[in-house]
């Protein structure tokens, strides 16, 4: 219906037209994409093992133990040793490892110090190594990721909130309306910040990792879903004066039906132009909270801890908070020019010239 | 910590909201009569008695030839920068907060005890104390003080400011429980012969029974009369008059910047033995500066006078032998091998959970943790791999019991031992009814999650897993003294004391109510003890039988033989992996910083502890000017290995 909507079609095509944003959207659209199988380019598991001519896979699924290729060790098979055992012997094994060839947790001291290691290529260390000799790269791409997830999730959660209750108190307005407009003046007053941090210290978080990842979520968008509702409510009383509301109504469609079938629709500009600022809003939220050590916990890779360390070694490894801040920035400015193509072109005064 | 401040700030926003302060802080507090009532309430405790009932008999000691502490070189003056990690949240020193990183300014550090140990020698050396005898009897201590001692505001310090201590430590006050408990159990008697002449008596008799008399400081009687149900706001910002010999003056205090402490040209300790070369500064300038890569900048543009170096990263990669600072000698670099009890870094298993309380996973723990590697890549092997949670104390720590190594084989052999025979498809062992081999490993030490993480990749491994949390300071200790950890990473800081001590961390009393039934079995109702440093959970009825010998034991050689034993039988329990310690400590130092020959004490903690150096104001001056005309001068890189304990790797 959205697709199909002549006014719609129009809107996307001035989006089209707006280079700057559109390029930005299909670079990130290939960055997601490619992102969301970051496994097959970044990974210490190989992609193919050819042993006793049958073909291993084992970049997905579960894991093989060292036994499996001939090795002495029950544990997960280490593919970079086990390509050079198959390249120094006569056989026809093979191991096809990733273009880079780490995972984000492992230690690769490669003088046997950990220590922060400058990029080299030929070790495949491309961004060099972190302060406990992790490869940035690995970290860079997992955190990056894991920041994206995150910020999506977050918007699509704060949206839902806000835009449920700020449409549920421009059409219902009266007692309710006047209710919720307290308790969000109220609610938005309390620091986000300091409520995350206090709310974080406070609750021991023993469970796995996405579950901890999850509170932190459920805490950010549990303060952040007030500034949305505000839009939303004005932008409903709007439109619930014209008349093809009272028309709908009239015709005897119930509050939902109107409100989620005739109203969102028409009020879907208002709300596409936030989106990309509140991603990026997210995402300097998580790096903001990682940085003051508050966010993602350990050892999960996050650009905010990447930040951290590297502006404690900014003389001794300066490659750590170049690649960290570099990601940030091409990241949030890719969605910052996406949204600004966005909010002009859903801007229904074509010529408006802000200055 | 962070929590409490952000608390703290909470209300002190609804505070400033309210109406002006109430009139109760004018309120007139006078205690003495309260002071006095106690004392008579407790005649038992509080003894008054003449010089005549000293007995005659006594063994008088006095420290006097003890070496001097310092050097004879040392000048005074100059003004040196040291860094704060924290703004302190209050000048007192007991009571909610007190216990910070600015404490040992005004407290641990700088002011005067009865006696003080010889950081070389570990005899006493006197301190407020002209001399004492132990009355070994008795269980007493007597001491007769320095009639010329006196506060830092002319008033003489007199026997009465050591019984005011046990009123003080004891009331509600203070709202300061352990020191409540400790000077309610650990002491029996004080007796007050005349002003100059006490004695004090404690319940055990130990081979080091005047360590707790001696350690003793005195508490201005006067300053403290008015300690009421007020004392946490009303003695909040006041300095109280000091046996120091830094004073902090009106004005010298800037909240939230910076703290300046002054050097007493008046102290009555100013020429006598063992102090007169100490405290020659004259001025040290304290400023908060939060994050240490932020002190170190300050350091090498020379706004802070030194900067200890203990960690690899700065001794090795940020300030190299190679820089120019140090190859131009206007950095010098020390390294110091001590010898002193080790804190205990390892990780301490909660013996009182699930799977945790079955040996045989211990076992696997033990040997599925790798912390050689931690100390040979993490610390470059600068530190050394501790080998009981009881290392340091000379003949008291076993000779020859040694931590279990990193071995797969041998760790999936103790697990396959618990029922751990199928690694599941992530690697982790499991049961056959499904049960995972995982356990949280917590820590309040922020700045050692990488050992976490170093550890948590090697134990997979052996197919465990330890799920990491790092936790804030204050939030990591609440969890273990709960006893709600699985795993916990943490150690205790053990002050220097001749031998270990195991009631608090392995008597069954301090894991459970009522551990063991008569007959010694375990009781099956037993309820997990909360708030006890007994953070493995040990119960073990042998243990307790050793332990209480252990306390009642007087002479060296006895407890030496059961500090032994206990240590074997704590080592067979497995509940603790040893981890590392470091044998020293490294520094810094701008070249106009002296020290004495020796640089620090085989006992010492660190460099600054004994306040020893001094400022050379012409070194100074002949470094700034060569730096600025980009002079070499003599570059010195020195170790100190005299009081080194490990052999070299």
């Amino acid at each position: 219906m959205l697709a199909l909507n002549p006014q719609t079609r129009k809107k996307l095509a001035r989006f089209r037209k707006i280079r700057l944003g559109y390029y930005s959207f299909l670079c990130l659209s290939a960055l997601i994409a490619l992102l969301s199988v970051a496994e097959l380019f970044v990974n210490s598991r190989a992609l193919i093992v050819h042993y006793n001519d049958t073909l291993y896979f084992p970049t997905y699924g579960s894991f093989y133990p060292g036994t499996t290729f001939g090795q002495d060790y029950s544990y997960e098979t280490n593919y970079r040793e086990l390509a050079t055992t198959f390249d120094n012997s006569d056989s026809d094994h093979w191991v096809l490892m990733p273009f880079v060839p780490y995972n984000p947790y492992e230690n690769d001291a490669k003088g046997g110090i950990m220590r922060p290691e400058a990029p080299d290529f030929s070790a495949g260390h491309f961004l060099g190594t972190d302060t406990t000799s992790r490869d940035i790269l690995a970290r860079l791409v997992y955190g990056t990721r894991t920041a994206l997830l995150f910020a999506f999730a977050f918007m699509c959660s704060v949206y839902l909130i806000g835009i449920v209750i700020g449409c549920a108190m421009g059409y219902l307005g009266g007692l309710f309306d006047l209710f919720f407009q307290r308790l969000i003046e109220i609610w938005s007053n309390i620091p986000f910040l300091y409520m995350v941090i206090i709310v974080f210290s406070v609750i021991p978080s023993a469970a796995s990792i996405p579950v901890r990842i999850g509170i932190l979520l459920s805490v950010m968008v549990l303060f952040s879903w007030t500034s949305m509702t505000y839009y939303m409510r004005t932008e409903t009383y709007k439109e619930k004066s014209r008349d093809y509301v009272a028309a709908a109504r009239v015709m005897g469609a119930g509050a939902p039906r109107i409100i989620f079938r005739h109203i969102l629709p028409n009020v879907l500009s208002t709300l596409v132009t936030f989106m990309p600022f509140t991603v990026v809003s997210a995402i300097s939220a998580i790096t903001a909270l990682d940085f003051l050590g508050f966010g993602l916990p350990v050892p999960t890779p996050s650009l905010g801890e990447l930040l951290q360390q590297g502006t404690a070694n900014l003389r001794t490894a300066p490659w750590i908070v170049t690649a960290a801040f570099g990601t940030l920035v091409i990241i949030l400015s890719l969605v910052t020019f996406i949204g600004e193509a966005i909010r002009e072109s859903f801007d229904p005064k074509q010529f408006t010239l802000y200055r | 910590m962070k929590l409490k401040l952000y608390l703290a700030l909470a209300l002190l926003i609804l505070a400033a909201c309210g109406d002006s302060p109430p009139q109760e802080q004018s309120r007139i507090i006078d205690n003495t009569e309260e002071v006095q009532q106690y004392y008579k309430d407790h005649p038992d405790f509080f003894s008054f008695k003449t010089l005549n009932d000293v007995p005659s008999n006594l063994d008088w000691e006095d420290g006097a030839d003890l070496p001097e502490v310092g050097s004879s070189n040392a000048v005074k003056g100059g003004m040196e920068t040291v860094r704060l990690a924290d703004f302190p949240r209050t000048l007192r020193t007991v009571g909610p907060d007190s216990n910070g990183g600015f404490r040992p300014w005004i407290l641990d550090y700088t002011s005067m005890a009865l006696a003080h140990r010889h950081p070389n020698q570990l005899d006493y050396f006197p301190g407020l104390a002209n001399r004492w005898a132990v009355d070994q009897d008795a269980k007493t201590v007597y001491v007769e003080l320095d009639p010329n001692a006196t506060w830092s505001d002319g008033v003489p310090i007199t026997a009465d400011d050591y019984l005011f201590i046990f009123w003080f430590f004891r009331t509600q006050y203070i709202t300061a429980p352990w020191y409540n408990n400790w000077y309610e159990s650990q002491y029996t008697n004080i007796t007050r012969y005349s002003d100059h002449m006490i004695s004090i008596s404690i319940p055990e008799l130990k081979p080091d029974t005047d360590s707790k008399v001696l350690e003793l400081r005195p508490l201005p009687r006067h300053f403290y009369s008015e300690v009421g149900d007020d004392f946490i706001e009303r003695y909040q910002w006041r300095f109280a008059p000091t046996t120091a010999a830094y004073l902090l003056k009106e004005g010298d205090l800037k909240k939230g910047r910076s703290i300046k402490l002054t050097r007493n040209a008046d102290w009555w300790a100013k020429d006598k033995k063992h102090w007169r070369y100490r405290f020659n500064i004259d001025r040290v300038n304290l400023i908060v500066i939060r994050d240490t890569p932020k002190v170190f900048e300050a350091f090498k543009r020379g706004d802070i006078d030194q900067f200890g170096l203990n960690l690899s990263e700065y001794w090795y990669e940020k300030l190299p032998n190679t820089d120019a600072d140090v190859e131009n000698g206007y950095i010098h670099k020390k390294w110091f091998f001590n010898e002193r009890p080790r804190p205990p870094y390892g990780l301490w298993i909660n013996t009182d959970r699930p799977l945790l309380n079955e040996k045989s996973v211990r076992l696997g723990i033990q040997h599925a943790t790798h912390w050689q590697l931690v100390i040979d890549q993490f610390f470059r092997g600068d530190y050394d791999r501790l080998n009981t949670a009881n290392d340091g104390y000379g003949p008291f720590s076993h000779p020859t019991l040694s931590a279990r190594p990193f071995n797969v084989e041998a760790a999936m052999k103790h697990f396959a031992d618990a029922g751990f025979v199928e690694r599941g498809d992530d690697g982790i062992l499991m049961r056959e009814d499904g049960t995972r081999l995982a356990f949280t490993v917590s820590s309040g030490y922020e700045s050692m999650k990488d050992i976490l993480t170093i550890l948590k990749e090697e134990a997979l491994k052996a197919g465990i897993e330890f799920r990491v949390e790092v936790l804030d300071g204050t939030a990591g200790w609440k969890k273990v003294q709960e006893k709600q950890h699985d795993i916990h990473f943490s150690a205790f800081g053990y002050s220097l004391e001749l031998y270990p001590r195991f009631w608090e961390t392995y008597h069954s009393s301090n894991a459970y109510d009522k551990a063991f039934l008569e007959d010694g079995s375990v009781n099956p109702e037993r309820k997990s003890k909360t708030q006890t440093n007994n953070l493995e959970s040990f119960a073990v009825f042998e243990m307790d039988r050793l332990i209480d010998q252990y306390r009642q034991a007087s002479d060296s050689e006895t407890m030496i033989k059961l500090a032994h034993t206990m240590s074997e039988l704590h080592h067979d329990e497995a509940s603790f992996v040893p981890g590392f310690y470091s044998g020293f400590f490294r520094l810094g130092h701008w070249r106009w910083i002296q020290y004495p020959a020796d640089f620090s004490f085989k006992h010492a903690s660190g460099p600054s502890q004994y306040f020893v150096h001094w400022i050379d104001q012409d070194i100074k001056a002949e470094t700034l000017n060569a730096r600025a005309d980009n002079l070499p001068l003599t570059k010195t890189i020195e170790i100190y290995d005299q009081y080194r304990t490990a052999p070299s790797p």
